[in-house]
């Protein structure tokens, strides 16, 4: 096994140790408590709205656009994250780019803005 | 270790790509395609490319994967049951004929071409952990980090492809927004025949159709005339989000 | 312990930029940020300057590309080797170039008249002749890879842009489904490719597959995917499957673009990349082409005789002539000077097939204004109502069929010229396919022709066309560059006589 790999067995014994003690801790007051099951219990909010319909329903476009936009940048994070570690040796040229890439990716945030499809009323 | 790793990873790998053209429901398939990509991260950080393993979980697991579950919320999860509809006769048989087929046909090209299917390892010096030589003649020592190298790589050869990649991001937020938006002024119910500028299939025209007075009124409308009605509805326009 | 590993990194050195060399690209990107910034500020009140602003901004960047031209240094060579500029890509960053400002003049009446967003449909056709024109300089699998999607997204998005009608909403998903998987599988051919060579510059690939050594299965299997991928943008049999639903439903100068700009910008990567990059492995994409080349000719030209509508036998037709022009490159890997001539006949192809094409569907736009549908009946005695457009459209019929002395003669010759002069058995046999095939093609050309010589007119409707400035300039330009070609070749050659093998 790698040192690389071997940091990561931390990660997964800590893992596996979470899981083993929620499951410790559930099994052990399923053993203990009463059960008496009835309809009201198992609705999604108990002490809230009635739910209506069923959970699959339709939704509006409207959100495409918001994901999209997300995504986008979610994308742009990725790019200048590996600009960020080592931002003073790229110096001037490596801030230049970034404030291409960043100016180019703020004209479709404009855009979607003065065409109104951020606002939601 | 890094064997077992790779199996388990692989395994779930290849179980969730098979669940996503298997599962029935579009919402399970999605959520199997993380399954899919999640296992990519891990191949990823098991070839010691923890950076790109992060970004397959960020973008791909997280913002990919809720696009994917919003465009199927968008046509109604409900309706997914026309998929039992089968356009064409048997398909789903010749479906898996043709999986079959591409299948012996990988593999037969594998045996002919003297059974090394995997192909060598890449150049020695490209692999991250070993230094690598500049072709200026410096040598970036082995311990720079594959991030530091994303970078250099980003800013230097690929710079030109890191700037247009913005564009194409740009282009996909201003195709979002021409698909999602309503056309300006009132919705016209879809039309049966054409809209007068489409071009007709060959089945679409009898001669009663194309005889008919109505259409093609548009054709010698003013350009003029349409400029100024569109800057009427221009006002209108804010409203349409509150559709 | 930050402080030790930045100590240990190697200084950042700053690539050399040629500024004057990507002054095309850089223009062309201005211009797009300009028609974006329009809409952002002006919205609907923009609608009337896009379209001008569009085709001036596309006519720009030919100042640079003059420039560079007749400047000293032939080849400018950036970034390693992954973006070069020579004569072969200026030549072709021109045509893109022109490509793109004969769309604007077709568009500016059928997208000014119609319900559609004006700015945001110049803005993506300026994006995709910029993915265009990166393109025509890229050596590099990135940089081609990344070309190739910025001229593909807008164009998806351009054939579902008559939004209220089913059969574009069609034509826009197919293009689109159809594109990325062949997207899909050209990024799997890479990414064996660069597995096998270590290097994403196709130089450097070139060397490496050259060399021998590695696994003969994975670069076979590369280079098919990588070729199969580009058969898809360039709609060659059997890949070809979309192309007459999208032609048909995209709105009808997207068509044209999609037709011309995006099946030119195909080849330009398939060159690259076979010429740059693959040519020591002739073996491999040497019967891959000629399979691709013959089938395209063949079964393009028997089911465009078959079409009834105008569009779609365009489609067909256009299938067919990628079939001409992938068959320079069956031969291109066979040694001497044959890799040098193939390209010069593609691009002689390309430049004319631009030209030509993009005047018959100039005449297609301006009938259907007057007959709103594509039907061939439609074309029936065009001469009685429309002698001018009936006389434009019998020229490029005539130049699409390869007759003399028009452009299409003399790139159907370039073509047979590099065929015959690879002197190879199957050179030959590429050449007598070729050959039936151009006489098949009159078949339908020629009976289009026909209909609209002899007929009576379409409905007995005999009231004339009009045709619009812009609609009248792009008919005139198309038709000065296919007479001049084939009137006098020395022309075409002159621009088309370049050298991708020498250049890097």
């Amino acid at each position: 096994m790698s040192e690389f790999l071997r940091s990561y067995l931390t990660v997964a014994i800590f893992g596996a140790t979470g899981c083993l003690l929620v499951g410790a801790f559930v099994g052990l007051s399923a053993l203990v408590r009463p059960t008496r099951p009835q309809a009201q219990k198992y609705l999604t909010y108990e002490s809230g709205v009635d739910p209506v319909g069923t959970g699959w329903s339709q939704s509006n476009i409207r959100y495409y656009v918001f994901a999209l936009l997300f995504v986008m940048f979610d994308v742009e994070a990725v790019f200048i994250f590996p600009w960020a570690t080592r931002l003073e040796a790229y110096g001037y040229f490596g801030l230049v780019e970034m404030a291409i890439f960043i100016f180019i990716l703020a004209l479709g945030l404009f855009y979607a803005w003065r065409k109104g499809v951020l606002r939601w009323v | 270790m890094e064997a077992i790793v790779f199996f388990v990873s692989a395994a779930i790998i290849l179980a969730g790509g098979l669940g996503v053209i298997v599962l029935r429901n579009p919402v399970h398939a999605a959520l199997s395609l993380v399954a899919t990509l999640f296992g990519v991260a891990v191949l990823f950080i098991d070839m010691e490319a923890y950076f790109l393993a992060a970004v397959q979980v960020i973008v791909y697991a997280g913002a990919i994967v809720v696009l994917f579950l919003f465009v199927i919320m968008l046509v109604g999860v409900d309706k997914a049951e026309d998929i039992y509809a089968e356009p064409i006769i048997k398909q789903r048989q010749f479906a898996a004929l043709a999986a079959a087929g591409m299948l012996i046909l990988v593999a037969l090209v594998g045996v002919a071409f003297a059974g090394d299917v995997t192909g060598q390892p890449s150049n020695e010096d490209m692999t991250i952990s070993r230094a690598i030589e500049n072709p200026d003649g410096t040598t970036t020592p082995a311990e720079t980090s594959n991030i530091n190298q994303l970078a250099e790589a980003l800013f230097t050869d690929y710079v030109f492809a890191f700037e247009i990649t913005a564009l194409l991001l740009t282009i996909a937020v201003v195709g979002a927004v021409v698909l999602a938006r309503r056309p300006k002024g009132d919705l016209q119910p879809l039309p049966d025949v054409e809209p007068s500028w489409a071009l007709r299939k060959p089945r679409a025209v009898t001669p009663t159709e194309a005889t008919d007075p109505s259409a093609g009124d548009d054709a010698d409308q003013d350009p003029d005339e349409t400029t100024v009605d569109q800057a009427a509805t221009d006002g209108a326009e804010t409203d349409e989000a509150k559709a | 312990m930050l402080a030790t590993v930045l100590a240990e990194v190697a200084p950042f050195v700053r690539p050399h930029i040629d500024w004057h060399a990507v002054a095309p690209e850089l223009t062309l990107l201005a211009v797009g940020a300009i028609l974006t910034l329009i809409d952002i500020v002006w919205l609907e009140r923009g609608r009337k300057l896009t379209s001008s602003l569009a085709g001036f901004g596309l006519l720009l960047p030919l100042i640079p590309i003059v420039t560079l031209a007749v400047s000293d240094s032939d080849t400018r060579v950036m970034f390693d080797g992954a973006y070069v500029i020579d004569d072969y890509s200026l030549v072709l960053k021109a045509m893109f170039l022109l490509t793109g400002y004969v769309v604007v003049l077709l568009s500016t009446n059928y997208i000014g008249e119609g319900d559609y967003w004006e700015n945001e449909y110049y803005g993506l056709l300026v994006s995709s002749i910029l993915g265009m024109v990166v393109m025509a300089s890229s050596r590099d699998l990135i940089s081609i890879f990344v070309a190739l999607e910025l001229l593909s997204i807008p164009a998806y998005m351009l054939a579902t842009w008559r939004k209220r009608d089913v059969r574009s909403n069609e034509a826009g998903l197919k293009y689109y489904l159809m594109g990325v998987f062949a997207s899909a599988i050209m990024l799997y051919g890479m990414s064996l490719v660069y597995g096998v060579a270590g290097s994403t510059l196709l130089t450097e690939i070139n060397a490496a597959l050259s060399e021998g050594g590695s696994s003969e299965a994975v670069v076979t299997l590369g280079i098919v995917f990588v070729v199969v991928g580009f058969a898809f943008k360039v709609s060659a049999f059997p890949f070809h499957t979309w192309s007459p639903d999208t032609y048909e439903g995209a709105p009808t100068p997207v068509t044209a673009f999609l037709a011309v700009g995006s099946k030119a910008a195909g080849f330009v990567a398939l060159m690259s990349l076979v010429v740059v990059g693959f040519l020591g492995r002739d073996d491999v994409f040497g019967p891959l082409f000629w399979v691709l080349a013959a089938g395209s000719m063949t079964f393009g030209n028997v089911m465009a005789l078959r079409q009834k509508n105008i569009i779609r036998l365009m489609a067909y037709s256009g299938v067919a002539q990628a079939g001409f022009m992938l068959a320079p490159l069956a031969v291109a890997g066979t040694g001497g000077t044959s890799a040098d001539t193939s390209i010069s006949a593609i691009l002689t192809y390309l430049l004319i097939y631009a030209a030509m094409n993009l005047g018959a569907f100039a005449v297609i736009i301006s009938v259907a204004r007057k007959t709103e549908t594509a039907e061939l009946e439609s074309y029936n005695g065009l001469f009685t109502t429309a002698p001018v457009l009936a006389v434009f459209m019998t020229l490029f019929l005539a130049s699409l069929a390869g007759i003399p002395p028009l452009g299409g003669w003399f790139a159907k010759f370039s073509v047979f010229t590099a065929l015959t002069n690879a002197d190879t058995g199957a050179g030959y046999a590429l050449a007598v396919v070729a050959a039936i095939n151009a006489v098949v093609a009159f078949g339908y050309y020629g009976r289009l022709a026909l209909r609209m010589w002899v007929e009576e007119p379409y409905l007995g409707d005999k009231a004339p066309i009009k045709v619009p400035v812009a609609l009248g300039f792009a008919l005139v330009l198309t038709a000065v560059i296919t007479v001049a070609f084939g009137v006098y070749p020395p022309v075409a050659t002159h621009f088309t006589d370049v050298t991708l093998v020498a250049g890097v």
